[in-house]
């Protein structure tokens, strides 16, 4: 489905992703983990085509990524949260969700501006989709919330939330950066839970950055452990975590000497 | 606020609190219909144009309505889509001079109306594009600076386009005329129809306005105006969620370009003649202020703000109406500032205190007392002549009261509590004593002061304008 070919980054004289490769078949949950500063973000931002990689290739399906716009990319099936979050802050909830549907709609200026039947219908479904999106999170996005600037949730809202606008732009494979990160033990088993219905329900495809090992154990088909921009391990969540050179790059050297 | 639970956010656990606290005529104001408040303005409007023959107060109507127009349009760029575009007025400049070099002497053409005016609308929309292309991939202070560029250019072109020589022909070629402006432009004359009446243009301009408002709404509402405000939270983001954000904003900028440009066309017939100083940039600012008083992105702000922007200069034209403005705006500021009628009492004693001190102590050192008919313009003037002792000088005093009542305002800013209450009624009379001596009769400084003076206080006690929703940035 997704398929990251030698893919080196630098930024002058530090390369940030060193000639790393990761395949994920469809509807695989992969996680993505190493320690602060290894390049996951980095590789994200790659995917995404934020960062213009110095050589690589990015495929989803048959179709190259790189040389496309963010949009574009977007709009080719790759949608993804952000480790900081990052909403629409000043529109409402309904609304953060709603602009996702940007490239899958069709509504222009004046066919909005003369009130046109198909651009009210249009307007309806989107709508409803977002309200469908927002009912994945429980009654905690719905209801009166919908029209709530999205600056006054809480930071375990945000975090839902991205992921609702992520998913509004109909993505066939969702990266999620750190989606747990900040969130109470309950809330966390909470995501777990929904990457897991993500793909069960909608067949995502996904990629997920995450700290929280339970999380990551929690939800992965298979983890890819990147230290300095390269990958260390890759494998099964218990092949990773007893991989003396992921427990070294977590831990620093010394810790392999007393093992 | 304090008390917070843990998993309860802020929002929540003000929600009741916050419904309740709403004053009984903001809930009023919240149970009116959408559709009636706007209706309630273009009634209005409409039953002015029935029953009003009144030139003057049409003019203001006309003008009000290309405010309006001008304000909508800037309010698309700056107000949704967040471009920061200081060359606005241009646009309007590019449209009215088009019109005019098409409708009259000065090149010797004399095309139809419902030629000229589509066409050099759909000329100015090329134009905005093309600015929109080298400015698309910039932001916020680079992109101001780029755009007050292209609009100097502009004034700065038409102005030197007067004495154009091309190399195949002897004498120069006069194209603008200049900073002598192009007079005797035609009138509108659609099918037959000429428009030499003021009521003519003031119909067209509300029909204009109606439409304008029904489709920028709708467009707000839906998906265009909402990728406009995306971009405006978060341009980088906006990409990533599939938003071609380039694609976008110019769309914004050629829009806002677009209804400037027709204004322009719309202004030059009405006004038969354009001048250039007219489309600079004192017309931007207050372009400016009434999307800022009225609240940046929203569409009743830009309407409110244009509204006040055209009305309150006219206003001020007259010398009564002004000093009722000033003296009720003055009361009103103290009222609000004292919290309490007794301290407001206070207030106004020890003005009147205070003038009559300044009266004893100004005889005592000697000063020539000007004679009332000197300076007594309005009926406060005359209220107040035998409190208020205006010294001969009294342009030099003016400006010494100026600068007095400005460091007393920013002494007053930093000033402990005990000193402020000390401090206001000095305030206070230097203000009055700077308006009986200069502003009331110097019409244009006090237009531009008290719109100053407006902006800042709004913005202390507002910062998101009349009708801006509150807006946070950076959390
Ligand atoms: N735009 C940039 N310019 C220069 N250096 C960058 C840039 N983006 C990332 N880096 C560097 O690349 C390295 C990897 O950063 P990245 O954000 O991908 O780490 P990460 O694995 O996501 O870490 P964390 O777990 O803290 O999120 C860091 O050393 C960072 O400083
Ligand atoms: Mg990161």
């Amino acid at each position: 489905m997704l398929k990251l070919s030698n893919i080196s980054m630098e930024f002058g004289a530090l390369k940030t992703l060193n000639d790393l490769s990761i395949e994920l078949k469809e509807k695989e949950i992969v996680s993505v983990i190493g320690p602060n500063g290894a390049g996951k973000t980095t590789l994200f931002n790659v995917i995404t085509g934020l960062y213009k990689p110095t050589s690589g290739s990015v495929k989803l399906g048959s179709q190259e990524m790189l040389g496309l716009s963010p949009a574009e990319i977007n709009r080719a099936g790759i949608a993804r949260t952000f480790q900081n979050v990052r909403l629409f802050l000043n529109m409402s909830v309904l609304e953060n969700v709603m602009s996702a549907t940007f490239g899958r709609t069709r509504s222009g200026l004046f066919s909005s501006a003369l009130g046109l039947k198909r651009s009210r219908k249009e307007e309806a479904e989107v709508k409803e989709k977002a309200q469908e999106l927002l009912k994945f999170f429980g009654t905690r996005l719905t209801g009166y919330r919908w029209d709530q600037p999205a600056f006054s949730l809480s930071y375990a809202n945000r975090r839902r939330l991205e992921i609702a606008r992520a998913l509004a732009t109909d993505p066939k494979v969702l990266l999620l950066d750190e989606p747990a990160a900040g969130m109470n033990p309950k809330e966390t088993q909470e995501i777990t839970e929904i990457v897991g219905s993500l793909r069960a329900e909608r067949g995502l495809t996904i990629l997920i950055i995450e700290h929280d090992m339970h999380v990551v154990e929690g939800v992965s088909d298979r983890v890819v452990a990147l230290d300095y921009g390269v990958k260390i391990a890759e494998g099964d969540f218990d092949h990773v975590a007893t991989h003396p050179d992921v427990v070294e790059a977590y831990l620093g050297k010394g810790s392999t000497a007393t093992k | 606020m304090s008390n917070l639970g843990i998993g309860t956010d802020e929002w929540v656990a003000q929600h009741e609190e916050r419904l309740a606290s709403q004053s009984p005529l903001k809930k009023l104001f919240a149970r009116i219909p959408l559709w009636a408040k706007w209706g309630s303005f273009f009634l209005i409007a409409f039953l002015f144009g029935m029953l009003s023959d009144n030139q003057y107060l049409l003019r203001v109507g006309v003008n009000l309505a290309l405010f309006i127009m001008l304000s909508y349009g800037l309010n698309i760029v700056v107000g949704y889509a967040g471009i920061l575009d200081l060359g606005y007025v241009a646009f309007y400049g590019f449209g009215a001079y088009g019109y005019a070099l098409l409708s009259s002497e000065q090149l010797g053409q004399h095309w139809p109306t419902y030629v000229t005016v589509p066409f050099i609308t759909i000329l100015t929309a090329i134009l905005g594009y093309l600015i929109s292309l080298p400015s698309r991939r910039l932001f916020g202070d680079y992109l101001a600076i780029v755009t007050l560029f292209f609009g100097q250019v502009f004034v700065q072109l038409v102005l030197a386009s007067d004495n154009i020589t091309f190399p195949w022909a002897d004498d120069y070629v006069d194209i603008t005329a200049g900073s002598n402006g192009i007079p005797g432009l035609d009138t509108f004359n659609l099918f037959g129809y000429i428009f030499d009446d003021i009521k003519d243009y003031y119909w067209l301009l509300m029909v204009i306005v109606l439409v304008l408002t029904v489709a920028i709404h709708r467009v707000s509402a839906t998906r265009i105006g909402r990728a406009w405000r995306t971009v405006r939270e978060d341009a980088l983001v906006s990409e990533v969620m599939g938003v071609s954000v380039k694609r976008v904003k110019t769309l914004a900028f050629v829009a806002g370009a677009t209804i400037a440009g027709f204004a322009g066309t719309i202004f030059a017939g009405m006004q038969t003649s354009v001048f250039i100083n007219g489309f600079d940039l004192p017309l931007m600012v207050m372009i400016y202020a009434a999307i800022i008083l009225g609240g940046s992105g929203s569409l009743a702000g830009a309407l409110i703000g244009a509204i006040i922007m055209t009305i309150l200069p006219e206003l001020l034209r007259v010398p009564n109406y002004g000093a009722i403005l000033f003296f009720v705006a003055l009361l009103l500021t103290f009222f609000v500032l004292s919290k309490k009628f007794s301290r407001f009492l206070i207030y106004v004693v020890s003005i009147i205190l205070i003038g009559f001190a300044f009266q004893l102590a100004m005889k005592a050192i000697g000063v020539t007392q000007a004679n009332a008919e000197d300076w007594v313009v309005g009926f406060t003037g005359d209220l107040l002549k035998n409190w208020l002792f205006v010294p001969e000088n009294r342009i030099l005093w003016g400006n010494f009261a100026f600068i007095l009542l400005l460091s007393l305002i920013a002494f007053f800013s930093i000033a402990k509590p005990i000193w402020k209450h000390v401090l206001l009624p000095f305030i206070g009379f230097t203000a009055i004593f700077l308006w009986e001596v200069r502003l009331i009769a110097d019409v244009s400084t006090t237009r531009q002061l008290i719109i100053g003076a407006m902006l800042v206080v709004l913005m202390i006690l507002r910062p998101q304008g009349l009708f801006g929703q509150t807006r946070v940035e950076i959390l």
